[in-house]
């Protein structure tokens, strides 16, 4: 069973209210029941049927329903239950690691697939907050960190802009060096280090360096969230030498890299898709959920279910014209 | 320290207005006061049909025999007919021996067919629509204690119908009276094969002589909404069938507030007999006035029905005095019970 949805509450002694409402439902059936059984007898009923309208009871039931659904919502809002509500971050340092290898130069994705990488890289650079750290990661045999934490936007685009085309693929190496990275992150106000955060884009296998599953137990142990992207279409291909290499993106193992570090994963073949992930990933990194009193809330669901129990039991007491 | 006499009020009877709520457990009015039988020693019921009893009794019968009313004159046999009945005026114009033939005088066989189905067990004022109908039997029992006359009864429940043999005497019809008041009540929605309709048919086919008949019912058919009075209803073709040989009495019990539809605000209707149930409010001006207009279409429709298969038609109510309305019909009845009761085409009458 899964009560994620099922809030926390500050007094949850309070409620013990909540026995009222069985004891309500049996109450109000026993009178139902009764009631049935003391009924009116009645001859002539075959007359009756045809010139009598017929009364529907889902009124009665819906008054009695929508007051239980009120009382239940009110007693929630009066034992003071916390929700979850996304609260936007202060301040966050995002790793953005772009794979710059061989195969980056395939051309399913127009106009190449590198170029559309520091399209989109680009365009969310400049949308992320600007109190956000930047660094810049490139992917390749030889990770390197390109840009060092910082909030500079324009070294930023610089740093992406320069990126050129490097051999081989070295997926858990990058994420250390990505880690790396986030420890040369400027310290806050209160000397602790801004949340951090990597954005993996990878179009290949992994081809040299420590293993990627390692990589990711080590981000999982520094509490690192890891957004993978696997980037490029399944019949992607580079002409390498006068040879013809098929490139497709390596999806399981940055599933599989995403799921261990508690990052999602998600996949983009062409610039556009590219572009609305990243915007997925700014609003995953942007926001950090939070605990806090929603009584408000729980009040207001018994406020709308007490007006529509109140507009019931008005329509059943008033004789419309 | 003498007793201090009981001041306290007599317990309170509600009557029959309990059968409103649930089914009465027993007859809500005395033997005793079913009929002032002395008051009706005065009153004769009118026999317009004739009778084949066979003893000697106060009304005319079908066949020749010893009597008072004079019947066709037939040539004198000697050695077989009284020589006192010549008819001395027949036998001077034919100048041949005639004697005059009596009808002979006959009793009088009643059988009252009374309706116990659960929607008679009910009534809002003194007594329930089962027991008036009781009160009735007894009333018209009274009326025709002639010499001789025997009066039965037959008592329509869903699931049987029980019969009790004609009886001459007033001790024999104050038996039958008791044993129709202790008879059970028979208890809501109790289903079987009788309807008014097969009581009646019933009746028609096991009582051979002729005689007057007393079908004594509210005339309601459960689940029949119909209002138009040129439909039959179900009981009527049997009704005309019993009404070929005998003087049919049809006796409609009825309780004001079957007529009257009351105002007892927004509560739950149940019919004792179908499986209706529903919430109905009751102090709905304009579906009280519906209701009401409704039910004084059907019970025309039930009086022209009865009037078409030649029986004649008494409406009793619960808030009223049986005993009057009764006699109120007899005294008009001695006018028209001979037009009331025209035999068809090709039947003796």
């Amino acid at each position: 069973m899964n009560f994620d949805w099922f809030p926390t509450f500050i007094a949850p002694e309070r409620l013990w209210v909540l026995l009222v409402v069985p004891l309500m439902i049996a109450a109000y059936i026993y009178l139902v029941l009764r009631k049935k059984k003391t009924g009116m007898r009645f001859t002539n009923t075959a007359i009756l049927s045809r010139v009598v309208p017929k009364q529907s009871q889902w009124r009665r039931h819906l008054a009695v329903a929508l007051s239980l659904a009120a009382l239940v919502a009110l007693s929630f809002a009066w034992a003071r239950p916390n929700g979850i509500e996304m609260v936007p971050r202060e301040r966050a340092t995002v790793v953005l690691v772009i794979d710059i290898s061989q195969s980056m130069q395939a051309t399913d994705v127009k106009p190449t697939r590198l170029d559309a990488a520091k399209e989109a890289a680009l365009a969310f650079v400049k949308a992320l907050p600007a109190q956000y750290n930047v660094s810049i990661v490139s992917l390749s045999g030889n990770p390197n960190v390109r840009l060092p934490p910082t909030v500079d936007r324009v070294q930023a685009q610089q740093a992406i802009n320069g990126l050129k085309l490097q051999d081989s693929t070295a997926v858990g190496e990058s994420i250390y060096v990505a880690l790396n990275s986030l420890l040369l992150a400027p310290k806050g106000t209160d000397s602790t280090p801004a949340p951090g955060a990597i954005v993996l884009l990878s179009d290949g296998q992994n081809t040299a360096g420590r293993a990627p599953s390692q990589a990711a137990a080590e981000a999982k142990k520094q509490n690192v969230p890891v957004y993978t992207i696997a980037y490029g279409t399944d019949n992607g291909h580079v002409d390498l030498d006068g040879k013809r290499e098929p490139v497709p993106p390596d999806r399981t193992l940055l599933t599989n890299i995403a799921q261990a570090t508690g990052g999602q994963a998600f996949s983009a073949e062409s610039l556009d898709q590219l572009n609305k992930v990243y915007n997925n990933i700014r609003s995953e990194v942007g926001q950090t959920p939070t605990k806090k009193e929603t009584t408000a809330l729980w009040a207001g669901y018994g406020l709308a279910f007490a007006v529509v129990a109140a507009l019931a039991a008005v329509s059943l007491g008033t004789r419309w014209p | 320290m003498s007793v201090q006499p009981g001041f306290a009020p007599p317990p309170e009877e509600f009557g029959a207005v309990e059968s409103v709520l649930h089914e009465p457990r027993a007859a809500t009015i005395p033997l005793h006061k079913l009929a002032p039988e002395a008051a009706l020693r005065r009153l004769e019921l009118t026999v317009v049909r004739r009778l084949e009893g066979f003893l000697h009794g106060d009304h005319q019968g079908l066949l020749p025999g010893p009597g008072s009313e004079a019947n066709d004159a037939r040539m004198y046999v000697p050695g077989q007919d009284d020589v006192r009945k010549i008819d001395w005026a027949v036998t001077a114009r034919t100048t041949v021996p005639y004697v005059r033939d009596t009808i002979a005088d006959r009793e009088l066989e009643i059988w009252a067919l009374l309706d116990v189905t659960p929607s008679m067990n009910w009534g809002t004022e003194g007594v329930t629509k089962r027991d008036l109908g009781i009160a009735a039997i007894a009333t018209i029992g009274f009326l025709s204690q002639r010499m001789g006359d025997r009066f039965g009864g037959l008592v329509m429940r869903p699931d049987q119908i029980k019969r009790y043999p004609a009886q001459s005497g007033r001790t024999a019809l104050y038996g039958l009276l008791r044993r129709l008041l202790t008879e059970p009540i028979v208890s809501d929605h109790t289903t079987g094969p009788y309807s008014l309709a097969a009581g009646i048919q019933r009746m028609a086919r096991t009582e051979r002589r002729r005689g007057m008949r007393l079908v004594v019912s509210d005339f309601l058919t459960p689940g029949d909404f119909e209002l138009d009075p040129n439909v039959e209803p179900e009981w009527e073709r049997p009704m005309r069938q019993l009404a070929v040989r005998n003087q049919v009495l049809a006796v409609e019990v009825v309780d004001r507030h079957e007529i009257e539809f009351a105002d007892v605000g927004d509560l739950l209707i149940r019919d004792p007999e179908t499986n209706f149930e529903r919430y109905v409010n009751t102090s709905d001006d304009a579906a009280r006035e519906r209701m009401d207009a409704a039910t004084a279409a059907q019970r025309e429709r039930i009086r022209i029905a009865l009037r078409r298969a030649g029986a004649a038609h008494i409406q009793l109510r619960t808030d009223r005095d049986w005993v009057h309305d009764i006699a109120r019909f007899v005294l008009a009845y001695r006018r028209t019970a001979s037009m009331l009761h025209q035999p068809p085409a090709g039947v003796t009458k």
